[in-house]
Parts: C-alpha cells; sequence; structure tokens
C-alpha cells in the first residue's frame, strides 16, 4: 500500500476526484472599459453554479487587456459548461441574450480557437433577431459579424462561438480544524487557481460549503447534503472526517481540458496547505462515486507529482 | 524552379481569351506541351507558342509579362497559386476566380473581378468600369475575396456585388456600389455621381467630403460604430492609404437606397 503523501505536513488522502464529460464554449466579452465588461460578465455567469438546478456552469476565466482582444478594448473571458451541445445552445443564447447584449457598450466574440473548436455554436446568429430585420451582417477578417441596432448604438456580436468537449466536476475538499482555517485556506486556494487559464470555479467565490452526495430519502431530491463530510453530524452517520476536523470547504472546478483542470488543482492545493497544520488545515480529499460515473479521474498524487 | 513565365512577343489582332493560363491547367505540363495549347481569339485559335515566349518550370507561379490589353479574362476561375500580370491586363481579370492571387503591375480592364468569389487580386494602377461587378445580365457581382486597386477605378464599380471586399485607392467613376447587395466597397478618392444608387445593403465608406449622394438617402447621424473599427483595422493589411484610413471616423452615416429596403449605408469621414 502506498505511503500516506503530506505536504507541509497536511495529510494528503490517497483517493481522486471524478468528473463528467461536458460541453463548453469561451465568450469574450468587451466593452467601452473594464467596469462594463465585468458587469456583462458578472451578470452572464451568475446562477450557473452547478448544472443540476441551473442548467449551466459559467464563470469568469480571466480579465483579458485590450491587446487581447478582437476589438482592442477591455475584456472579459467567461466559460459556459453544461451537459449537452443542445442544452449549450440554449444557455449561451439566453445568457448572451440578456447579460450580455442588454448591458451598455459591450460586444461578444468567440473565444475558442478554430483549433480546438470541436463545433460550432449559434451566438449572433441567434441574437440577430433582436435587430427586427434592422440588423446587419458583416464578414471581416475572414469572422462575421452581426451588427444588431440598440440604444446606444449596434450590439456587435459574432455569428458563431467555438464548442469544445470540456470535462466538469474536478475537486477537492479542504478538512480543517475550523470554519475560519478552513475559509483562509480555501480563499488561498481560489486566489492561485484563478490564475490558471481554462478552468472556472463555479460556485460563489470559488467555494463550495454544501457538498452533495448522490440521492436523498426525499423522492424529489437528486441529490442531499454530505452528511459523511459534515462536522455536525459526527457521531450520528458514518463519517468520513478524521479527528481534529471542524470545518470542511470544498472546491468544484470546470475546465476545458484535463491537463488545465490538474494544474489548478495542484496549484490551489499548494496553497491550501501553506502554512501547514499551523493554519488549521488537516487534510485534503477529494469528492468521487467510486470511478463508476465519471470517465476522468484526478488522482490526488498524480495531480502534485 | 522558377516562376513560369509568359511573355508577349506578338500581340494579336483582336482579344485573346487566356484564362487558359492559369496553374490548375498548366500543372504537371512541360514547355511544349503548354506552347502548344490553344487559345481562343475573337475569330481565329491560336497556340500560346505563337503568342508568347514561354520560360521558367514552377506552374504554380506565373507571370505574364508584356500585356497589351488584348489579352482578356487573365486568372478567369483560377483556383490556387500566384498569378502576375505586368503591363494592362485585358477585361474580365480574375473573373469567377476561387482562390489564389492575382497582382497587376500595370492597370486592368473593364469587369476586373468579376463574379469572383474568394482570392485576392491587386492592381497597382487603374481599372475600367464594374469592378467586382458581374458579366451582364448575371443577378449577382462579386461574391468573396478582396480587390485592390491603387488607382482609379471606372463606372459602376461593385455594380450588384454580394460580399467580399473592393478597395480603391483613386477615384471611382458614376454609379460607385449601384444596386450593390452587401459586402463592403472603399473608395480613398472621389466618386461620381449617384453612388449607392439603388443600393439594398452593404456598405460604401468614402474618404471624400464632397460627394453628392442620391436623394433616396437619408442622414443616420454621426457614429462611431465598433464594428467599423473593426473593419477599418482589417483594411490595416492593404497597404499605406488604408493604415491611414483606419484611423479615420467617427463617420457621418447615411442610410439607403430608400427606393429599395434603405438597408445599405454610405459612412463618409469628413464631411
Amino acid at each position: 500500500m502506498a505511503s500516506a503523501l503530506h505536504l507541509e505536513g497536511v495529510r494528503i488522502e490517497d483517493t481522486f476526484a471524478e468528473a463528467f464529460g461536458m460541453r463548453a464554449t469561451r465568450l469574450t466579452i468587451t466593452a467601452e472599459n473594464r467596469t462594463w465588461a465585468r458587469h456583462a460578465a458578472v451578470a452572464a455567469t451568475g446562477f450557473a453554479t452547478s448544472v443540476i438546478a441551473c442548467g449551466c456552469e459559467a464563470g469568469i476565466e480571466r480579465e483579458l487587456a485590450p491587446r487581447e482582444t478582437p476589438d482592442s478594448r477591455p475584456g472579459v473571458a467567461i466559460l459556459i459548461f453544461a451537459m449537452s451541445s443542445k442544452d449549450l445552445q440554449k444557455h449561451l443564447e439566453r445568457r448572451a441574450g440578456q447579460c450580455v447584449l442588454t448591458c451598455p457598450t459591450t460586444a461578444a466574440f468567440n473565444g475558442v480557437p478554430s483549433e480546438i473548436a470541436h463545433d460550432w455554436l449559434n451566438l449572433g446568429g441567434a441574437l440577430r433577431y433582436f435587430g427586427d430585420g434592422w440588423q446587419i451582417s458583416k464578414l471581416i477578417g475572414g469572422r462575421r459579424y452581426w451588427r444588431i441596432p440598440v440604444m446606444d448604438g449596434e450590439f456587435v456580436c459574432e455569428e458563431k462561438a467555438g464548442l469544445v468537449k470540456g470535462i466538469g466536476g474536478g475537486n477537492f475538499l479542504i478538512l480543517a480544524s475550523d470554519r475560519a482555517s478552513a475559509l483562509a485556506s480555501a480563499q488561498r486556494a481560489v486566489g492561485a487557481m484563478r490564475k490558471v487559464r481554462n478552468v472556472i470555479l463555479p460556485f460563489p467565490g470559488g467555494v463550495v460549503r454544501s457538498g452533495s452526495k448522490v440521492g436523498s430519502k426525499y423522492k424529489a431530491l437528486v441529490a442531499s447534503t454530505n452528511d459523511a463530510y459534515c462536522p455536525t453530524l459526527v457521531g450520528a452517520v458514518r463519517s468520513a472526517l478524521p479527528a481534529g476536523v471542524g470545518a470542511v470547504l470544498e472546491i468544484v472546478i470546470d475546465g476545458l481540458d484535463a491537463p488545465s483542470i490538474a494544474s489548478a488543482m495542484r496549484e490551489g492545493i499548494v496553497a491550501a496547505c501553506r502554512g501547514g497544520t499551523q493554519a488549521g488545515v488537516v487534510g485534503i480529499t477529494a469528492g468521487n462515486y467510486g470511478g463508476k460515473l465519471g470517465p476522468h479521474h484526478f488522482h490526488l498524487r498524480d495531480v502534485l507529482a | 524552379m522558377t516562376a513560369l513565365r509568359f511573355s508577349l512577343e506578338t500581340s494579336p489582332a483582336s482579344a485573346v481569351d487566356v484564362s487558359g493560363l492559369r496553374p490548375g491547367t498548366l500543372a504537371g505540363k512541360t514547355r511544349r506541351e503548354i506552347a502548344g495549347l490553344p487559345l481562343q481569339g475573337w475569330n481565329e485559335t491560336y497556340r500560346v507558342g505563337d503568342l508568347f515566349a514561354v520560360r521558367g518550370d514552377d506552374a504554380s507561379r506565373i507571370v505574364i509579362d508584356g500585356a497589351d490589353g488584348r489579352l482578356i479574362r487573365i486568372g478567369a476561375e483560377l483556383d490556387g497559386g500566384e498569378l502576375t500580370v505586368i503591363g494592362i491586363a485585358g477585361d474580365y481579370l480574375g473573373e469567377s476566380m476561387r482562390a489564389g492571387s492575382i497582382t497587376v503591375r500595370g492597370s486592368a480592364g473593364e469587369y476586373l473581378g468579376a463574379g469572383m468569389r474568394a482570392g485576392r487580386i491587386e492592381v497597382s494602377g487603374d481599372a475600367g468600369g464594374f469592378a467586382g461587378s458581374g458579366r451582364a445580365g448575371a443577378l449577382r457581382g462579386m461574391s468573396g475575396g478582396v480587390i485592390v486597386v491603387r488607382g482609379r477605378v471606372g463606372d459602376r464599380a461593385g455594380d450588384r456585388m454580394r460580399r467580399g471586399l473592393l478597395l480603391v485607392e483613386g477615384d471611382a467613376g458614376d454609379y460607385c456600389a449601384a444596386r450593390m447587395l452587401a459586402g463592403t466597397l472603399v473608395v480613398l478618392g472621389h466618386v461620381g455621381t449617384s453612388p449607392g444608387y439603388l443600393m439594398r445593403r452593404g456598405t460604401l465608406l468614402l474618404e471624400e467630403p464632397r460627394t453628392e449622394l442620391p436623394p433616396t438617402f437619408n442622414p443616420s447621424g454621426r457614429h462611431d460604430l465598433l464594428a467599423i473599427r473593426l473593419l477599418l483595422e482589417s483594411l490595416s493589411g492593404h497597404g499605406r492609404a488604408f493604415r491611414r484610413f483606419a484611423r479615420a471616423g467617427p463617420f457621418q452615416r447615411w442610410l439607403g437606397d430608400l427606393g429599395c429596403g434603405g438597408k445599405g449605408e454610405i459612412l463618409i469621414a469628413r464631411e
């Protein structure tokens, strides 16, 4: 049996995160300034923590400098994930239509390089009808754009957005002695993980406190609280928590590819363990379903190798 | 390997269709075979060797040297490779071309790039009427690709243009962008009368401040539009004059032709 792995004295459980295939896209949202680009990006990625009830998972990947955007304006790259191409098309259209088109001065561009696009989604091709016949198509540098007249001028939107076969559900759990230590550790992890490209952390602030298990005693629910990791249920259920754990927080990662998720997990775990047990971090583990549901397994040992 | 070079030695008595002198049809042929290929004249069939001295061996790069205006349909139906014309290219240069590039060091005749679908044509001098349009009777003009004319173009440039980019550094004649269906036409010099006449959609960008538009165009205000900025930036690669023009704006926008829908736009840099 392999010996336990430790990082700064923190025990890393010899387990794996189980993740699932998803369909993903990246939008580049630009605006007259960074404030308005962020407003649109925040709105477009709102209420998108989990496909269980939101239909899609979305988040801000990173901010873009003017030199990185097609129109040389400040921008934000967002990633949207869904369980099928059809779902992704539906949510892309809704979110771009309701949150980007509506936001002053914004424009929306495909952010997926054609080399990695598995297929194409309708972006401007779907939103153009808002123009009520006054929309104009323009082919510029080989890319088709739609110009939709709006009250502050024109909303410019690329016709297609690339679809990528992404991965959702990469994760790890931080076991800490108390809530404050767990939160501080999680924040360190999120700070480090946000620097990794091609990934998002879809939950509020990048952190989940309500880890879930599959199923429930209530028929209507497909998921319910992960009782094995709830410190207040120690003594009542078959707890998975080692002695001395008073709080657990999870970080969920969706990414465009496996190496990016593994990289984000590594950066996150290393940052989470910084300060070691002195910082109140007791252990790191990961969520899985025994390996039977998701085809992507991120073994913590491999991720940290 | 050197470019396959056709030097005109005997000027034909009338126009001759030289559309056969393109990479796709000459690849794999010897110079002797090429010299024996037929070229259709008005009333007479010539052999390539009757008119041209043939040198070189790389059929993907063709040079036609000494063109005197009687060689028509140069590069018509071109589907790849490079073609360079030195002299005066006749009518229908690049007609219906689908890929590749044609460079004219000199001038071109009427119907330059008529009905072209893709590729690039650059003319260092002037071009005749109907550049970027379609053949007489065709419902659509060029439907893709880029035409750059460093000099002037004649009347009806971009007539029935459906898609693509037609860039004119000099002046354009009357009825520029008439019956335009879509696409982009840029003229940095003067334009003649009735630009945009019966234009349905598309964009005509003008630098000239004294352009008289038809009465069926309505002013739509002065705008700094993101799509136009993107378009102008994309023009920067087409030479110094267009790089300079890329900094123009905001533009006075006119919508028309209201006689047929009014979804076309004429944008004037200074007014």
